[in-house]
């Protein structure tokens, strides 16, 4: 990880009942997840699979991306009973996905006790301008960005956790990459900025300015920071790693690959040894097929997730 | 440096398979500028991440910090690192201290454990029951009173402000017996550490003693849980930090919180224990 994210790092969330923030309490799951890989999951046996690779949490839903993407029509929240069925098969964090701005599925998936929610563009948006407020909620969020005003207008709503949106079900790198470094190119401009320069930049790329100020200062984001949509390889995730994310998400790309178990290990053994290319060169032998990928430069904007989210 | 100090350097590494490894280096590095500020002798602490066999075999004292327990352990078999550890904590019995899933690895029995059970390095004879309070909404924080922190200059004792995430508890103290825990082997769903004896030159200068509490959370357990059994339990607290000689266990988060008299009071263990091993 580049840059240290400070034990007592907040984005300044409203205080609980007790006049406390339990911000802690959800941010530090994430920190928890650090280092570690997150695997989509549609089913109770791939969850299995998932865990006994070493995956540090599971994100249950019902297509994964590549199949919504083939398959079209409106991707909604998870049947419940799936996502209970894969909460009582492994013991690892089980996260599950909601549409933008659908507070109604993230009071159920709260209900249901999932650990994590993932407010995603991966489904298909219910709300045309606003996204879920996040901070009411006990269970914490995960929210997708392409650049550093979108990361800080989830935090501001009280995402926990950030992931790079890359773009998902394509097993195409190159959008995980541009919004990563996209996230850290903003943030080295603004450290270089006065404090007159930073509310006009907070106005640009519409950001609170308080968040903008102090990320500025830590030189990261203010929470955890995965990488996301498109990592397909050992090399992808470590390649994710080495640009500064603490963690990544696989998403078709394990499951839609020949051998699952054998490449789910690979990358779990790759984001923990990210800088080690004799490790990397060991676990990237032999994996089989991997997933069939679509080449994200040839798709029309209208086919990409990454523009879901205001 | 100089050659005068040099015998004082003690390394510290973190191991940083997975987890929130960094923060405990964070905390440590404000411990070490604590301690050097009150210390009279010169020393140089080396803090460290830990990934393979040559790094740990480099240190001192280890912290095995919070993740998932699953997945570190998977990781350390896979990485060639489990025996290197079980060698450091229970052959060498060097200092180490394990937060969260670091506590669940350093247990010598473990249930709540996936299906097909987990490897445990062990260390500390104790029966821990990982995610005990259940799922991440019931994660939480709490106000511990944990009597080891008490100053010697007799200052009231602050709470220490504790973060509690998918945490596991101590629910068993065991007997230290020679080999493996068999006994717990016959409990249900409950996963055991393989025994390693202490080296013969280590155990002539470290006494392997019993369990001792060092703090419980009082009534929490009476207060979130319906069931009557449960609630008896709860009247002595449920156990979440203990020490075995020089293994230490927490299964709450030191490293998230800005509060680093933990780390404090562990590195001064960590040099009483690296000065008594050097001592003939």
């Amino acid at each position: 990880m580049a840059t240290e994210l400070p034990t007592r790092a907040t984005n300044g969330g409203p205080k609980n009942a007790t006049g406390e923030e339990n911000f802690t309490v959800k941010t530090g799951l994430a920190r928890m997840l650090k280092g570690g890989v997150i695997m989509d999951v549609v089913n109770a046996e791939q969850a299995r699979i998932a865990e006994e690779a070493g995956a540090v949490a599971v994100m249950a839903l019902e297509r994964v991306p590549a199949d919504i993407r083939a398959q079209g029509g409106v991707a909604r929240m998870s049947d419940p009973k799936m996502i209970k069925e894969i909460m009582a098969t492994v013991t690892i964090p089980v996260m599950a996905k909601a549409r933008i701005g659908h507070f109604v599925e993230c009071q159920i998936l709260e209900a249901i006790g999932v650990d994590y929610i993932d407010e995603s563009e991966v489904l298909t948006p219910a709300d045309h301008a606003h996204h879920v407020e996040k901070h009411p909620f006990s269970v914490p969020f995960v929210c997708g960005c392409r650049n550093l005003g979108e990361a800080l207008r989830r935090i501001s709503e009280g995402a926990a956790m950030i992931r790079t949106k890359g773009e998902a079900g394509t097993g195409d790198v190159i959008e995980a990459v541009r919004h990563m470094r996209t996230v850290s190119a903003e943030i080295a401009r603004a450290q270089n900025m006065s404090d007159p320069e930073l509310r006009i930049l907070a106005k640009e790329i519409q950001a609170p300015y308080d968040l903008l100020k102090e990320t500025a200062k830590l030189g990261r984001l203010p929470v955890v920071n995965f990488a996301a949509g498109g990592i397909a390889t050992p090399a992808d995730a470590a390649l994710m790693m080495q640009l500064g994310c603490d963690g990544v998400f696989v998403g078709s790309g394990i499951f839609k690959s020949g051998d699952a178990s054998k490449r789910a290990k690979a990358i779990v053994q790759a984001v923990t040894h990210y800088n080690d290319a004799k490790v990397l060169a060991a676990v990237s032998e032999d994996l089989g097929e991997a997933m069939v990928g679509l080449n994200v430069s040839t798709m029309d904007a209208k086919d990409k997730m990454q523009g879901r989210g205001w | 440096m100089g050659s005068a100090g040099r015998h004082m350097d003690i390394t510290v590494g973190v191991l940083a398979l997975q987890g929130a490894f960094n923060e405990h280096v964070q905390l440590l590095r404000v411990a070490a500028k604590i301690l050097e500020a009150k210390d009279i002798v010169n020393r140089t602490w080396v803090f460290r991440e830990i990934r393979t066999e040559a790094e740990l075999n480099s240190c001192d004292a280890l912290i095995i910090p919070g993740g998932e327990s699953t997945a570190i352990s998977l990781v350390a078999q896979r990485s060639g690192m489990m025996e290197p550890l079980r060698d450091f904590v229970k052959v060498q019995r060097k200092p180490t201290w394990g937060t969260c899933a670091g506590l669940i690895l350093l247990a010598e029995a473990a249930n709540q454990t996936k299906k097909g059970g987990q490897e445990l390095i062990g260390g500390l004879d104790v029966r821990v029951n990982r995610n005990h309070f259940g799922r991440q909404i019931e994660s939480f924080q709490a106000d511990l009173e944990l009597p080891f922190l008490q100053q010697a200059d007799g200052d009231e004792l602050k709470p220490f402000r504790a973060i509690f995430i998918r945490a596991p508890i101590v629910e068993k103290l065991l007997k230290h017996v020679v080999g493996p825990q068999t006994d717990e082997e016959k409990v249900d769903a409950t996963v055991v550490a393989p025994s390693r004896p202490i080296d013969h030159q280590v155990a002539k200068k470290i006494h392997l003693k019993g369990v001792e509490i060092m703090g419980t959370l009082p009534g929490r357990a009476a207060a979130i849980k319906e069931d009557e059994t449960k609630k008896l339990d709860a009247e002595a607290g449920d156990i979440i930090a203990v020490r075995q000689t020089n293994v230490f266990g927490t299964s709450f988060h030191p490293e998230l919180t800005g509060d680093p008299r933990i780390h404090v009071w562990w590195l001064e263990q960590v040099v009483e224990a690296v000065e008594e091993r050097k001592n003939p």
